[in-house]
């Protein structure tokens, strides 16, 4: 807390936590200020989702038939196994967390390692539904071309197929970013950064997981289910 | 004094500050250090608010006679979108946070850096990166949609929308994480004693933009993806053509860049009630009418966007609604200059540069404010929208206001950055020139606008020509005003005084440590015990440390 | 004194960290009823609901998210400021979706009608007041339109634009109309 200069008496062992940062006082701070932090980010994620969901939501009611005729046009099947996926990894992830929690950071780095292969498999999933897509020609605005390839959708599909590789695809975006970070997590807990009193990046990890799965729980009726 | 610090003196040439501590060009290139990062910050600004301003003298030159001269109408229109772009998200909105905030916030907090420093300097480049891809727009095919890219016209024009448009998404990053870092800032990193009654008033204003900044620019990011993905693919979401709705741009575009012109005024509000209460030596009036009004700003302007879309084709029951919200703004805005206005009241006011800003900042904020009453009137914005009289209306409280405030801002705390002390007469005929130059360009312009002068044109009918060449005029000199404020300026940096470490008497922290402060700040944790106006000639009792 | 603060405030046990653990059954707990509801929805989709399938489905989604952010993300134990932070953004979203859909909406029922009908109509029925977006839309419009070629176009403009002190008869039409489509 105080400069090299001064000397305060020490009244615990966090000036000597190599974990802590110059700028902070106390692990207790640096850990706080990490959440808050990533609370803020959160929420900035999801007011720019929120963009995507409004420009859905103004599609449904300017043309609620050709909405209801395209999404007829998306796998149900495909969509209800990512969700199972997806909601499986935060579990894993959730469970992660509560392992470094108690110090188990072998258990952390499991938990990480099936996080990590639910999002692979959400997005190999992705990769079939987006190539039968682009395959019948169900592409965004001008590339639409579904028409010509036998399917008669009433209306302007060419939106609702744009919003629909939009939202995904800025969903899908997330969730390779956070594979990445994962990945990053498992070798930094590999390095043994982590421990029961200093775990706040795996937690914040795990925060920015749920978020891609909250995301996905609205994306997920909205687009494949509704009628 | 109340903001008693405990740490005596500070003590000068003990430790070196922070333009000294390390050396060399790396040395400024990946410093943490919120200073450091503060002071390139102000030179990006300033030279981006250079560019824009040359931009805007050769528009104003243009208007100097009815006839085209010599720009044609596409190229006026080039010109005036990138004055407008350039200077709302290069030079306005990062400006005072960015600059000054960065700078002094942590300082006034009490706190060694920002909550999270390396954020702070990736937030740096993610915004020289931005101003990489607006210059890449310019120097390509140019960009004539107006700062706001109204779709269609920018779905379909041939310049370069996608490139600059790219380069204001990424600006909006570096935005929203410096007002992320000062959110956390201002709840993590106070000093000991450092309660929410007790945070400088500049502190809560640069909070509440900061929140604005959080909130608001996540839509903004979205809107310019949207339009970049409609612009590349055609998805018809904003475009008629392709089954998409313009109005609804304007809702996403709106809905950011409302609250964003509370990101350009908030912090200058800041910085007034900063400087009106320390160069008049008394107590802020209202102090928390003042704190909690800038909150209150802060989430009224979420609620008014529509006033920007009375005439596009909202529906009229959407246009009432707004409009009666609208001047709900009106009153958490006047309950500041009625405070700073009692603030003077009775001080023992001394006659300075930044005081003058101050002052100056009075009257400008007042008239662009209330001018934004009428534009408020559903009805009457029918005929005033998309006139002069806007165009007098936003540079009265962007130029008048922050631009003002900033320029104030600068010279109130120009000793504390530099060290030095810039020549008060100069200072003074500066902000003079300035004022005198900044009324007459845009007085002008609110009878323009209100007899009917269209903007965004580059020739009009021969009856506005001497409003128009008055306005020019007044444009000259303004712009010789900053000039020589800049000249000033950097010619305190060689041959300025030596700054002491609080010239104005002030009570808030930043004013407790040496001139320029060293790399950690303080030389110990400053513990604060009363309110950051409590002035030691005014309230007797609180013991003043330092005098 | 005390030497360390947080938030200004001296802080008693810096170095304990107090994080609530949560028992492994309220994971598999949260886990299971996601995965029920997720059925839920599922199978719901396949029966015809008509227009309330959208209050279905988000009604599920909105309880699966709660047990995400309280559960998972553990907003149910944590700091109260991080949830009024998540409280706070869903505020602002509904402000932006409040006051577009708003838009979007009242638009047709007013604005559209009044561009093509009532101006022009305000001639005709001088002293009578206006009749706006009364019932039977689309025909009206067509016959506005007809009428409008007679006359050679020339409706435009806002030569007659001011004083229709029209707004009772404007909340009037709107009650009717409220009225018709009952
Ligand atoms: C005192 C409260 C204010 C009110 C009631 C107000 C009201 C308005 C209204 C109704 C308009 C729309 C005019 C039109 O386009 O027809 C407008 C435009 C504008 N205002 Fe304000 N305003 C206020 C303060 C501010 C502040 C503080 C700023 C910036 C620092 C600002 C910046 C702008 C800008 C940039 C525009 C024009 C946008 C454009 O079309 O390019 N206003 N204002
Ligand atoms: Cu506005």
């Amino acid at each position: 807390m105080s400069n090299e200069h001064a000397h305060a008496p020490a009244h615990d062992d966090d000036e000597h936590n190599p974990h802590l940062a110059h700028h902070f006082d106390t692990m207790g701070q640096q850990t706080a200020s990490a959440k808050l932090g990533m609370w803020l980010f959160l929420a900035t994620e999801i007011l720019m989702f929120s963009g995507l969901f409004l420009a859905y939501f103004i599609l449904r009611m300017l043309y609620p038939e050709m909405v209801l005729e395209a999404h007829e046009h998306l796998s149900k099947w495909a969509g209800g196994i990512n969700t199972v996926v997806l909601l499986t990894s935060s579990y894993t992830m959730a469970l992660g967390v509560r392992s470094i929690q108690l110090g188990d950071v072998k258990k952390l780095r499991l938990m990480l390692v099936l996080t990590i292969l639910c999002g692979c498999i959400f997005m190999v999933v992705k990769y079939f539904e987006y190539s039968a897509k682009f395959e019948h020609g169900m592409l965004p605005g001008k590339f639409y071309s579904a028409h010509l390839h036998g399917y008669e959708i009433d209306g302007l599909p060419h939106i609702f197929f744009g919003v629909y590789f939009l939202m995904t695809g800025l969903h899908g975006v997330h969730v390779v970013i956070g594979l990445a970070i994962m990945l990053w997590m498992f070798v930094r807990a590999g390095r043994g950064e982590f421990g029961a009193k200093n775990y706040v990046a795996i937690e914040n990890t795990g925060l920015y997981w749920h978020l891609v799965d909250l995301v996905w729980i609205f994306l997920f009726p909205l687009l494949y289910l509704v009628k | 004094m109340s903001t008693a610090v405990q740490s005596q003196d500070p003590h000068p040439a003990v430790e070196p500050s922070y333009l000294v501590s390390k050396r060399g060009l790396m040395s400024w290139l990946v410093t943490v250090d919120h200073k450091r990062l503060g002071l390139m910050y102000l030179a990006s600004v300033m030279f981006f608010f250079l560019i824009a301003g040359i931009l805007a003298i050769a528009l104003r030159t243009e208007l100097f006679t009815p006839d085209q001269d010599f720009m044609s109408a596409q190229t006026y229109n080039q010109v005036f979108t990138l004055h407008g772009a350039i200077m709302v998200f290069l030079f306005i909105i990062p400006s005072v946070p960015a600059a000054l905030g960065n700078f002094f916030l942590p300082l006034m907090l009490g706190a060694k850096d920002v909550a999270f420093p390396r954020l702070n300097l990736l937030s740096f480049y993610v915004y020289s990166v931005a101003a990489v891809f607006l210059i890449v727009a310019i120097l390509t095919s140019g960009l004539d949609t107006g700062w706001t890219f109204y779709t269609p016209y920018s779905t379909s024009t041939g310049t370069a929308v996608i490139t600059a448009t790219a380069g204001v998404f990424i600006a909006g990053f570096s935005s929203i994480l410096t007002g992320l870092n000062f959110v956390v800032t201002v709840h993590k990193m106070r000093a000991p004693g450092m309660n929410w009654n007790r945070m400088p008033l500049f502190v809560w204003a640069i909070y509440s933009t900061a929140v604005i900044q959080v909130l608001a620019t996540p839509v903004l990011a979205i809107t310019l993806l949207l339009l970049i993905i409609e612009r590349s693919l055609g998805i018809g979401i904003f475009d008629p053509a392709m089954g998409g709705d313009p109005v609804l741009f304007q809702h996403f575009f709106w809905f950011y860049s409302h609250p964003a012109v509370y990101i350009m005024i908030l912090p200058g509000f800041g910085i007034i009630s900063e400087i009106i209460t320390v160069h008049s030596r008394k107590h802020i009036f209202g102090y928390k009418a003042i704190a909690l009004s800038s909150v209150a700003i802060a989430v009224i302007s979420f609620v008014v966007w529509g006033h920007h879309l009375f005439v596009s084709g909202q529906s009229e029951l959407a246009g009432v609604l707004f409009s009666f919200l609208t001047f709900a703004v009106g009153v958490p805005t006047a309950i500041k200059v009625f405070s700073w206005v009692a603030t003077l009241y009775g001080g023992s006011i001394q006659y300075n540069t930044a005081c003058w800003y101050g002052m100056a900042f009075l009257w400008t904020f007042t008239v662009g404010g209330l001018t934004g009453l009428p534009l408020s009137t559903l009805a009457i914005d029918v005929h005033l929208h998309d006139t002069y009289f806007v165009v007098a209306h936003f540079h009265y409280v962007m130029v008048g206001g922050t631009v003002v405030a900033f320029i104030g801002g600068l010279h109130h705390w120009w000793p504390k950055m530099t060290g030095r002390m810039f020549n008060e007469t100069a200072g003074k005929w500066g902000c003079l020139l300035v004022f005198i130059g900044f009324n007459v360009t845009f007085m002008t312009q609110f009878f323009l606008g209100h007899q009917g002068m269209p903007r965004r044109y580059y020739a009009y009918l021969p009856e506005y020509q001497v409003m128009h060449q008055v306005s020019t005029i007044g444009s000259y000199i303004l712009a010789v005003g900053l000039l020589w404020t800049l000249i000033y300026l950097m010619h305190s940096l060689w041959k300025g005084e030596k700054a002491p470490s609080n010239p104005w008497g002030a009570v808030t922290l930043e004013w407790q440590t040496q001139s320029p402060p060293i790399e950690h700040n303080f030389h110990e944790t400053p513990h604060i015990h009363g309110s950051p106006y409590d002035f030691p000639e005014i309230d007797k009792s609180a013991g003043a440390l330092h005098h | 004194m005390a030497k360390v603060f947080l938030n200004g405030q001296p802080v008693e046990h810096p170095h304990e960290v107090h994080e609530h653990i949560s028992p492994m059954s309220t994971y598999n707990g949260v886990i299971g009823a996601l995965f029920v509801l997720t059925g839920l929805t599922f199978a719901v989709s396949f029966a015809d609901l008509g227009p309330a399938s959208l209050t279905v489905a988000m009604v599920v989604a909105f309880i699966k998210a709660t047990l995400v952010v309280a559960y998972f993300m553990h907003l149910k134990y944590d700091d109260k400021f991080h949830l009024f932070v998540f409280l706070g953004t869903i505020i602002f979203v509904g402000i932006f979706f409040g006051f577009t859909m708003f838009d979007m909406k009242s638009r047709d029922a007013l604005n559209d009608e009044q561009e093509t009908f009532v101006r022009w109509k305000e001639q005709e029925n001088a002293g009578k007041g206006l009749v706006v977006g009364v019932d039977n839309v689309p025909e009206r419009r067509a016959k506005v339109l007809a009428e409008i070629e007679a006359h050679g176009g020339g409706h435009g403009g806002g030569e007659h634009g001011g004083g229709h002190g029209g707004g009772e008869h404007k909340a009037e039409a709107k009650a009717e109309h409220k009225a018709a489509a009952h």
